[in-house]
């Protein structure tokens, strides 16, 4: 009896330890994207060169994270609710790679760009990261309290950067018509633009599996409307 | 609950009545019986003696005689144990009676006895016997016998009256019992009750008993624990009220962290610091609710060497508040062990006080330098022989000239800043009359805005208070701030100067231009030194970026103060406010 009890908390502890180290790997990214973004406003290239170099720690914690997933997979054999955190967490995990290396992406061009001068002053970027932020700070928030209703809401924060990011497009499309000599710098700002786009789909992506974890239910390719309102009503109930 | 200790005295004295009842009756019962018994034999046997058996052949009549005259049963056997006379008539029948315990003891003594049952009459019997002897000659014996239902009935009476006692000690010992665990119980019960109100947290006050044994001895007890007790608590309460109190008031966050590394308590401080932003954040860990990097790094290296450690951190979206994170283990309170304190202190004000005392250095530095730079340059120049050609040295002249006096104005500037800040300007207050120190400052500032195609209006009504200011510093103050909205202002703009008297016995000098405007978000920042909204664009207009800095300091000496509106791309409006002349103070 004793014994059992002990496995089980042992067992509870890895869990919490993935959770943690999820938390840990949002933070980083977080961090990155403030960092990247900072380096665009305040034309800083040292701190895009720091924002590339940390990306290392980034992929050094994804494989620990997936490694600990895999192993608990292998040794406890989960079911049900912990079989599907799991699962959840190894996505999860994959999906915060991908936005460290878009922060990378970003930072890269953020190097080409701090090189000319600027083509105009940023508004809606920041306004992208921000929000792309609040949307993996989010996720992972639904993620470690189970929060269907939460996920949910980040789901629906995607529109407003894909509305962001058109307007980008569509802003830079004048300007490129206007002065051919600002197209270089334009197709530069646009793949910013394009990639902090691609960061709020990975959180959007984090957030849909924090629905699925909670309710057992795929919304990875549905639009987060009106349809899906419902979705966290029917919260599985096994364990 | 209630009678049990009634009970069991209750009980106690019942056992000890029944238990000397029983002795007593057991005793003496046998005792009595005993006695009863040998006197019944004694008479038997002299009875028995009495019997002249001569000669045999007249037994029976002799017999009957006796059996009538002492109430007996008689019966005389001969020899070999045949029944030769017998008085009952119902035990004619039976065989040899040599082998009866009263007979065999009769022969071997001369006499016999014995108690027993007997089953022809089924009754307890008495029997005696006596050898009948013929000279020497043994020929019988004879055996009288009686029931024993009198001393049956002697016992009985007896028994009787032991019950009797019996019950008068069970009515009276129940009357004792219970006057006496009343008496018992009624202080216990007091004590008791006192003890419960004390256990549940109320002030039960002082027991009072009225008795001198060990109970009020323990009642004194009692009180003196309690009133001890009360004082403690009373301690325990206030230090437990001091250490709460430095706890929640504390200006500093303090967050206690469990043994699990989860938040176990966050006091007022921390909440206020927090704001809404993180919601309720106990039983989260550090970095669930404050996503922080810095701050999981020094938990992390806080937990691998067990020492104190401080770090900053910065909290939040702008504006950011930065605040050092003490870590440190939780020692010298009981349950404290394992657990980790993190205390906040918000440091925000002092960083950014850091961060304008650099900037100014950094500044003071790059606006020395900038004119200094351009003066070494001429003068190379000039050394190098450009000083031969006469046209040429004096525009080099007249620009070295012209770099040396912005360098003379900024130190100035900075003189005066200084003085303010040290409080070692001296002012020469006096009744200053705002229509005409209007007309002063608006018919210098009317050559410079005329130049620039600006129009400058003056709507000062009649009948203004006098204010209390120093004329000089006044004048300086009006001329800084018409001079900036003059330059601030695109060419065919307007500046107007107005003038009301304000509430609270001011009144307020107006300065509003339709110039290109301050950014909302910047005009906090208008008041401190160097700062400038478009940097390049103030020092092409010949600003020390001290200017504002100087008004303010200049204002608030005097006891009036400066507010500025703005609107970008639609002007700006400075607004004086000087304190109406109260006569000579």
């Amino acid at each position: 009896m004793e014994e059992t009890r002990r496995t089980i908390t042992h067992y509870e502890r890895e869990l919490q330890e993935i959770k943690q180290n999820l938390l840990y790997l949002g933070a980083l990214t977080e961090k990155a994207i403030e960092n990247v973004t900072a380096s665009l406003l305040e034309r800083k290239s040292d701190v895009a060169r720091q924002v590339i170099e940390g990306d290392a720690e980034i992929d050094r914690l994804d494989t620990d994270i997936e490694e600990q997933c895999i192993r608990l997979l292998a040794l406890r054999q989960p079911i049900a609710r912990d079989l599907r955190f799991i699962t959840t967490a190894i996505k999860i995990n994959g999906h915060l790679e991908r936005i460290g290396d878009m922060a990378v992406n970003i930072a890269e061009k953020v190097l080409l760009l701090n090189e000319v001068p600027q083509l105009k002053p940023y508004i809606d970027l920041p306004r992208m990261a921000v929000i792309a932020r609040e949307m993996i700070r989010g996720s992972l928030d639904a993620f470690v309290r189970e929060d269907c209703e939460l996920a949910n809401r980040i789901r629906r924060m995607d529109a407003e950067i894909d509305t962001l990011n058109e307007q980008i497009f569509r802003e830079l499309l004048t300007f490129m018509l206007e002065d051919a000599r600002t197209i270089h710098r334009a197709l530069l700002i646009m793949q910013v633009s394009k990639n902090m786009e691609r960061i709020a789909d990975h959180a959007k992506g984090m957030a849909d599996m924090v629905v699925y974890m909670v309710t057992g239910i795929n919304v990875r390719h549905q639009w987060p409307g009106d349809a899906t309102q419902d979705v966290c009503a029917n919260k599985r109930q096994d364990s | 609950m209630k009678g049990r200790l009634f009970f069991k005295i209750f009980a106690t004295y019942l056992a000890i009545a029944v238990l000397s009842i029983g002795i007593v009756g057991i005793l003496a019962g046998s005792q009595i019986r005993a006695k009863l018994e040998k006197q019944i034999e004694r008479e038997l046997m002299s009875y028995a003696g009495l019997v002249d058996l001569h000669p045999m052949q007249e037994i029976q009549p002799r017999v009957e005689e006796i059996a009538r005259v002492a109430g007996v049963r008689v019966t005389v056997i001969d020899r070999e144990g045949k029944v030769i006379a017998e008085t009952d008539p119902e035990a004619v029948t039976l065989g040899s009676h040599l082998e009866r315990p009263e007979i065999q003891e009769a022969r071997v003594r001369g006499k016999g006895s014995s108690t027993r049952y007997s089953r022809t009459l089924h009754e307890d019997m008495i029997y005696v016997a006596l050898p009948i002897r013929k000279g020497p000659e043994l020929v019988g014996y004879i055996r009288l016998a009686r029931p024993l239902g009198e001393v049956r009935k002697t016992i009985e009476a007896f028994s009787e009256i032991l019950l009797q006692s019996f019950l008068i000690i069970l009515v009276s010992s129940v009357a004792v019992a219970f006057l006496f665990s009343r008496k018992l119980t009624t202080p216990i019960r007091d004590m008791e009750q006192f003890t419960e109100r004390l256990r549940r947290g109320e002030t039960p006050g002082t027991l009072l008993i009225r008795s001198s044994d060990e109970i009020g001895l323990l009642a004194e007890n009692i009180n003196y624990l309690v009133a001890e007790l009360q004082q403690r608590i009373a301690a325990l309460q206030e230090e437990k009220a001091k250490v709460e109190a430095a706890f929640s008031s504390a200006m500093d966050g303090v967050v206690l962290l469990d043994i699990d590394g989860k938040i176990e308590t966050v006091n007022r401080g921390m909440r206020d610091l927090m704001g809404e932003r993180y919601g309720d954040i106990t039983g989260k860990t550090p970095l669930e609710a404050f996503r922080n990097l810095d701050l999981q790094k020094a938990l992390d290296r806080f937990r691998a060497s067990g020492q104190p450690l401080l770090q900053e951190i910065v909290l939040g979206e702008e504006p950011h508040a930065v605040f050092d994170v003490a870590i440190s283990p939780v020692r010298g309170v009981s349950g404290g062990e394992g657990k980790t304190m993190l205390v906040f202190h918000d440091v925000t004000r002092l960083k950014k006080l850091e961060r304008m005392r650099v900037d100014f250095v950094a500044n003071v530095t790059h606006e020395i330098k900038t004119p200094l730079t351009a003066i070494l340059g001429y003068v190379e120049t000039l050394q190098e022989g450009a000083i031969e050609d006469r046209e040429t040295a004096r525009k080099f002249l007249s620009t070295i000239a012209r770099h040396a006096e912005r360098l003379n104005r900024l130190v100035e500037d900075l003189l005066t800043i200084s003085n303010a800040e040290l409080g070692e300007i001296h002012f020469s207050f006096e009744s200053v009359a705002v229509s005409g120190i209007a007309q002063s400052v608006l018919a210098v500032i009317q050559q410079k805005a005329a130049g620039k195609g600006i129009r400058i209006a003056s709507e000062i009504p009649e009948g203004l208070p006098p204010v209390r200011a120093d004329r000089d510093r006044m004048t300086q103050v009006l001329l800084n701030i018409l001079d900036n909205a003059v330059k601030f202002t695109p060419e065919g703009g307007g500046v107007t100067l107005s003038a009301e008297a304000a509430s609270g016995g001011e009144v307020v000098l107006r300065v509003a231009d339709t110039g290109i405007g301050v950014p909302r978000e910047e005009i906090g920042r208008l008041g401190e030194r160097f700062y400038r909204v478009d940097k390049t664009r103030s020092r092409e207009l010949g600003g020390t970026g001290l200017g504002l800095s100087i008004v303010k300091h200049l204002m608030n000496a005097q006891g009036g103060r400066m507010e500025i509106e703005s609107r970008l791309g639609r002007g700006t409006t400075v607004s004086l406010y000087f304190p109406v002349w109260r006569g000579a103070a």
